[in-house]
């Protein structure tokens, strides 16, 4: 009698539990329906000027949704940022590049010197990394600078200390190929609260976001995470 | 959302502690006997309240189990399952200054409280089964606060390592510090010293500590590690990969040199330059406790964070 009375209290605990993150779970629907809708006045004016540069990685399952993918980018492109990387560990956004680009609107191929070029212009820049230009880019660039270094030992300089610093690395993984500027902000989308291999070199002060799985996408969500960025 | 493994944790904690693998312990070796469960206990324990601590084997990116029985030192909350603990967890301890701001008291109270929640954390991982605890103590950025803050940051690790040394030695705990050394005073760089070599043969807990750290340096100096050994014909310059740089870098004195989970406290959403190599496939939480508020019950709930996200490296479930 009392294992069926402790049996049934767990049930009640467990539905109490469950209808919270329901009624959660409805709040945040019905917030980013709000935001999406324009009834919340603050998400109008967003300052999006200081959001320079976005990334946004996305789990390589999710990648596989390329509409999902293209609509979140026309929605970034609709806010009014003007450069954003997108990135997925196995490069499948990187070998559907030409699909995502001809399904959007002002939106371009990302090249050195589009923070300039783009000033003003309604276009906003788009750039495709992937694992190789992550940790095997770094792995590139060393070599390159590990050749240098040994081009100038055998001339008799010893340049150690001036070659392997942070600098002469961010030009080395430029010239791999692998260059980029830091993201400001970084919107995960995926299961899982982790970067997934996003190049670590320019992640230092970058900003976190999980926004959850692909299939949940909403525009309220993302137009909050980019609010709470700018409030920052 | 809760699903019906939702086990109530053994209240008692009658197991001894036994860290070392036990060569013999192919046997039961729990000592339950005096294990006393309530009978709320005994309609919820699982198989999670069992104290069982097997060899860990990764599959598919969770922790499984194979092998012997040894005995935990303490029971593992509710919710949480010891198979599937990180094996390295890392923290940015932020947020010490800003604690003590609000409560009108000087940074420096601020960085003792921090200690305090340091001296939890520490002693939570040895008992829950966390091989390896990285944290954060000061990043080479941190150089250009206040001269007086600097000082007394350098004074309180001092004033800690001093005196935990004794406390590290009998609780099994292992320092390692990883950082640029150099900048540091030369009383805390011998103390440092002193501190790696007579625990160097601990094993319950490794401590690393990051002090005077940058993420990209690091990696910076991994080149540079490398380029000695192409120099000195240990190695081609075809054979440099990912593999040789991460065998380069400060962590590799840890026998998992990436963190399964990243914990940042104060609500900051950044790594900080922070481990950036090596956090590629951390679970990041962020949790708005400041540092010094950084308890037991926070730290549970990152641990559960991290337990109920499935991780898959990268690659793809088949």
């Amino acid at each position: 009698m009392s294992s069926l009375a402790i049996h049934l209290l767990w049930l009640l605990i467990h539905l109490v539990i469950s209808i919270f993150f329901f009624v959660l779970k409805i709040a945040n629907v019905l917030e980013s329906y709000l935001i999406s809708s324009g009834f919340l006045k603050k998400y109008e004016s967003i300052n999006v000027g200081k959001l320079r540069y976005l990334a946004v990685v996305v789990d390589s399952e999710d990648a596989l949704q390329i509409n999902k993918v293209i609509k979140l980018v026309q929605w970034l492109a609709d806010i009014g940022v003007k450069h954003v990387c997108l990135y997925d560990n196995e490069g499948i956004l990187k070998k559907s590049k030409d699909i995502i680009l001809k399904n959007l609107s002002c939106v371009k191929l990302f090249e050195e010197g589009d923070e300039q070029s783009l000033r003003g212009k309604k276009t906003m820049s788009l750039e495709f990394a992937s694992q190789s230009d992550g940790k095997e880019a770094l792995a590139k660039a060393a070599n390159l600078l590990l050749k240098k270094h040994l081009k100038l030992r055998s001339l008799g300089e010893n340049q150690e200390e001036k070659i392997f610093t942070e600098a002469h690395m961010t030009e080395a993984l430029r010239a791999v190929g692998s260059g980029g500027p830091e993201p400001d902000l970084l919107l995960v989308y995926g299961p899982v609260r982790c970067h997934l291999g996003f190049p670590a070199w320019r992640l230092r002060y970058t900003e976190i976001v999980h926004m959850g799985p692909l299939k949940s996408l909403k525009y309220g969500s993302l137009l909050k995470a980019i609010y709470k960025f700018t409030l920052g | 959302m809760l699903s019906l493994r939702f086990p109530i944790s053994v209240e008692k904690v009658p197991l001894n502690v036994n860290r070392s693998p036990c060569p013999s312990s192919k046997a039961q070796n729990l000592s339950c006997s005096s294990c006393s469960r309530s009978a709320w206990q005994r309609a919820f324990a699982g198989a999670t309240g069992l104290a069982a601590r097997e060899e860990d084997k990764e599959v598919n990116g969770r922790m499984a189990l194979t092998g012997d029985l040894v005995k935990l030192e303490e029971p593992l909350p509710s919710g949480l399952r010891w198979e599937l603990m990180p094996r390295h967890v890392a923290v940015i301890m932020d947020g010490s200054a800003r604690w003590a701001r609000r409560r009108g008291l000087p940074a420096s109270s601020g960085h003792e409280a921090g200690v305090r929640s340091l001296k939890e954390l520490v002693e939570l991982c040895g008992k829950w089964g966390i091989r390896i605890l990285t944290v954060f103590a000061f990043s080479s950025e941190n150089w250009s606060r206040p001269k007086a803050e600097v000082e007394f940051l350098m004074g309180l690790f001092e004033r800690v390592i001093e005196f935990e040394l004794q406390n590290f030695s009998r609780e099994g705990v292992r320092i390692s510090t990883i950082g640029d050394s150099s900048r540091l005073p030369k009383s805390l760089q011998k103390l440092l010293n002193k501190a790696e070599c007579s625990t160097k043969d601990n094993s319950r807990l490794h401590l690393v500590v990051a002090v005077s750290y940058s993420g990209k340096s690091d990696i910076a100096q991994a080149c540079k590690s490398i380029a000695h050994r192409v120099r000195d014909g240990l190695i081609q310059l075809e054979d440099v990969d990912e593999e040789l740089i991460e065998e380069e870098l400060a962590t590799s004195c840890c026998e998992f040199p990436c963190p399964d989970l990243l914990i940042r406290t104060s609500g900051e959403l950044r790594l900080s330059n922070f481990l950036l190599w090596q956090l590629a496939y951390a679970e990041l939480f962020f949790s708005e406790a400041l540092w010094p508020d950084f308890g037991k019950a926070e730290f549970v709930e990152a641990l559960r964070s991290f337990q109920q996200r499935l991780r898959r490296y990268g690659s793809r479930e088949s």
